[in-house]
């Protein structure tokens, strides 16, 4: 079984791989082999990457949420998933390139560093854990979204005030469907974030003995929320659109990739759970 | 399609052999088209299909018997059909036989023969041709295949090349950066402030995409109410456009003025009341109507007539690029239109070819047949079939064989010497 899990790991990036390439090929060449495929790629990547998170959660008995490598590849997974649900909302394929690059990325690092851990505390095994933990991946997974949406439409914002209109004009959608795009990404990421938070805010303290209200990670994720929140709340009163929106989405990503980042570095926290 | 094979043939005229008045003269209106078509294949043609444009006018058909050298009476016909005293002069006509036309009717679905290259409007003009030829029963085997390949051509140039991508008018861009900023028109508003011919084509841009309101301020307010109507769009004075700027999404101005008339403070202003609203303004006038310092205010995308031509001249020459690329295709589909017209004109050959040949060997063996036991007749007349299977195959495997204009003619050639030295137009196999 390890075999088969490590096969796994050696083949979803090179899948994350050709799926950007595919992507990549059908946005800057427009080739219509790659523009007839790309979908069905990624239907295939993300359908091998399911198979691998319900195999590795079957071979060591519990979801595989107890090691940064394991989430990293979780939010590879999700982030396609959720890109993969706007495809289908709006039929848009033409972002799918910018955005897909994040998951090749987190899963090629997972494929790198990941372990296996056979023992686990046993509060990693409960199922409100389980909703905190996904409520707050697919919600890290649609600010990641939003963020990309956001800089593609800061740089067709940029072409579109220059005259030097290239591949990005061509192919984009228009501003105001960026926009919206990044929007929704963003209420989703908050509600879920907001889930992600309370369930953790309510149930962590009676699970996890070392439980602290000065957690890195505690402290990161509402960060994060309180920018998303700050900028929905402004959109609303103040009528912040367009690119000042965006810079709101790209300022809340660059925190959660900073608060990530400090919490796997930082040497406390109780959001350490790999043996 | 008859047994000598392909006879399309070509007569037209188009904006690089002639000029404006002459075209004009050529142009048959969709009322003219099913008149001249019927007289033409009453006339002329066996099938036949014209296609009248702005910019070419252009009759393939096949020959009631087929045609060599000059094609002047059909450009008299055609001439006549306008009632003309007398033709354009001839060097204003082309005249093309063979693959020649289809080659060239190719090319002009791809948008490599279009004034604007890329410009593949023409390819619904071809469409009406065709729905016209059908209705007046001018159309066969030969026309219905060509304009089915045409369509297949077009539709793959457009598909697999960029030939078509990216403005290039200043009117039509100015349209395209709209729709490149908003994603529904249609709760959007422009205003024309002064009525310049690009600036009116700017707006029937806008218009054919469903735009929402549209507002005209013109010095001369008559001038403005004239053409309103056909935007649909409601006037104001001219020097009450200010009031207008905040409600506008689009800003279009082509005024004489030596000053600018839209100001910083302007559109200062109205971005207050739109907030972040993105604001488009399209500067046609020279000297430019609108102050530049403007283009860097925020949500506020500013083009003036030199950056709207800067980007038209990377168009063109990206469109230039694709032209390999569109050449290929058409030759492509041109070598597979090509082996579909041998095929039809090799076929009865080969038939007649066939029982040529058979008739041959069913008559010498009934001369010896008697000679044989029974037993060994059956065994005769295997090995004579296969005789004459053999002395067939390499003939006709090299007349399927190769592709293109050149062999097209060959195959011709070929097939009427063969039809010629094996006698197959007499009935006598002896």
């Amino acid at each position: 079984m390890h075999f088969v899990i490590r096969t796994f790991e050696i083949v979803l990036p090179v899948l994350y791989f050709a799926t950007v390439w595919v992507y990549g090929k059908a946005f800057f060449s427009a080739d219509v082999p790659s523009t007839r495929a790309r979908d069905k790629v990624l239907s295939a990547t993300i359908i091998t990457h399911l198979v691998y998170v319900v195999l590795r959660t079957v071979f060591l008995e519990h979801f595989p949420i107890t090691s940064f490598y394991e989430i990293l590849s979780l939010i590879a997974l999700t982030v396609s998933l959720v890109y993969s649900a706007i495809e289908l909302r709006t039929g848009n394929r033409e972002t799918g390139y910018f955005i897909l690059m994040l998951p090749l990325f987190f899963q090629v690092i997972s494929t790198v560093f990941i372990k296996d851990y056979l023992e686990v505390p046993p509060e990693l095994r409960g199922m409100l854990l389980g909703f905190h933990v996904s409520s707050a991946l697919f919600g890290y997974a649609a600010i990641t979204i939003s963020a990309v949406y956001g800089l593609l439409y800061l740089m067709l914002y940029h072409d579109l005030k220059s005259t030097q209109f290239g591949v990005i004009y061509k192919r984009l959608p228009n501003l105001e469907t960026l926009e919206k795009m990044s929007i929704t990404a963003t209420l989703i990421g908050t509600v879920l974030l907001t889930v992600a938070i309370t369930l953790g805010l309510v149930w962590l303290p009676l699970a996890i003995e070392s439980f602290s209200y000065a957690d890195p990670k505690l402290f990161g994720t509402i960060s994060v929320w309180v920018v998303y929140v700050f900028g929905l709340v402004a959109r609303q009163a103040a009528g912040w659109k367009g690119r000042k929106m965006m810079l709101v989405t790209i300022a809340g990503f660059v925190i959660a990739v900073v608060s990530i980042a400090v919490t796997a570095i930082l040497p406390f926290g109780f959001h350490k759970f790999g043996t | 399609m008859t047994a000598q094979g392909l006879s399309l043939n070509l007569t037209g005229i188009n904006h690089r052999t002639a000029p404006l008045d002459v075209r004009e003269s050529m142009w048959f209106s969709a009322e003219e088209l099913s008149g001249a078509l019927r007289r033409i294949m009453e006339t002329r043609a066996a099938e036949c299909l014209l296609i009248s444009t702005c910019n070419r006018t252009e009759l393939y058909y096949v020959p009631r018997s087929p045609v060599v050298g000059d094609q002047g009476p059909i450009r008299d016909v055609l001439s006549s059909l306008k009632n003309h005293p007398s033709p354009p002069p001839e060097e204003h006509f082309y005249n093309l036989a063979g693959l020649q036309p289809v080659k060239h009717l190719f090319k002009v679905v791809s948008g490599l023969d279009s004034m604007v290259l890329g410009d593949v409007q023409i390819t619904a003009q071809v469409k009406d041709a065709y729905a016209a030829a059908l209705d007046c029963g001018a159309t066969g085997t030969l026309t219905n295949r060509l304009f089915t390949a045409a369509m297949h051509v077009g539709k793959r140039v457009r598909t697999e090349t960029q030939i078509n991508e990216g403005a290039i008018s200043v009117s039509y861009l100015a349209a395209e950066l709209a729709t490149k900023i908003f994603a529904d028109l249609s709760k959007r508003t422009a205003l024309l402030i002064g009525i310049g011919e690009t600036g009116k084509l700017a707006a029937r841009h806008l218009a054919s995409r469903n735009l929402g309101n549209m507002v005209i301020a013109n010095r001369t307010l008559s001038v403005a109410e004239k053409i309103a109507p056909l935007f649909g769009a409601r006037t104001v004075p001219f020097e009450a456009m200010g009031a207008e700027i905040a409600n506008a999404d689009i800003i279009i101005t082509a005024v004489q003025s030596s000053s600018p008339i839209l100001t910083r403070e302007h559109v200062a202003a109205a971005m207050k009341q739109r907030g972040s609203r993105p604001l488009i303004l399209i500067d046609l006038g020279v000297p430019r109507n609108i102050d530049p310092a403007i283009g860097g205010m925020d949500s506020v995308f500013l083009h003036d007539i030199d950056s709207l031509n800067r980007i038209i001249d990377n168009n063109l020459s990206r469109r230039r690029g694709e032209v390999p690329k569109a050449q290929k295709i058409v030759l492509e589909e041109l070598n597979e239109f090509s082996r579909w017209t041998r095929s039809m004109e090799l076929g009865p050959t080969f038939q007649d070819l066939r029982e040529r040949f058979e008739a041959i060997r069913e008559l010498e063996l009934g001369r010896v047949r008697h000679r044989f036991a029974e037993k060994d007749r059956e065994e005769l007349d295997i090995v004579t079939k296969r005789i004459v299977n053999k002395l067939l195959h390499m003939p006709m495997a090299n007349l399927r064989n190769g592709h293109g204009e050149r062999e097209f003619e060959d195959t011709r050639r070929k097939i009427s010497f063969i039809r010629h030295i094996f006698g197959l137009d007499r009935d006598d196999p002896s």
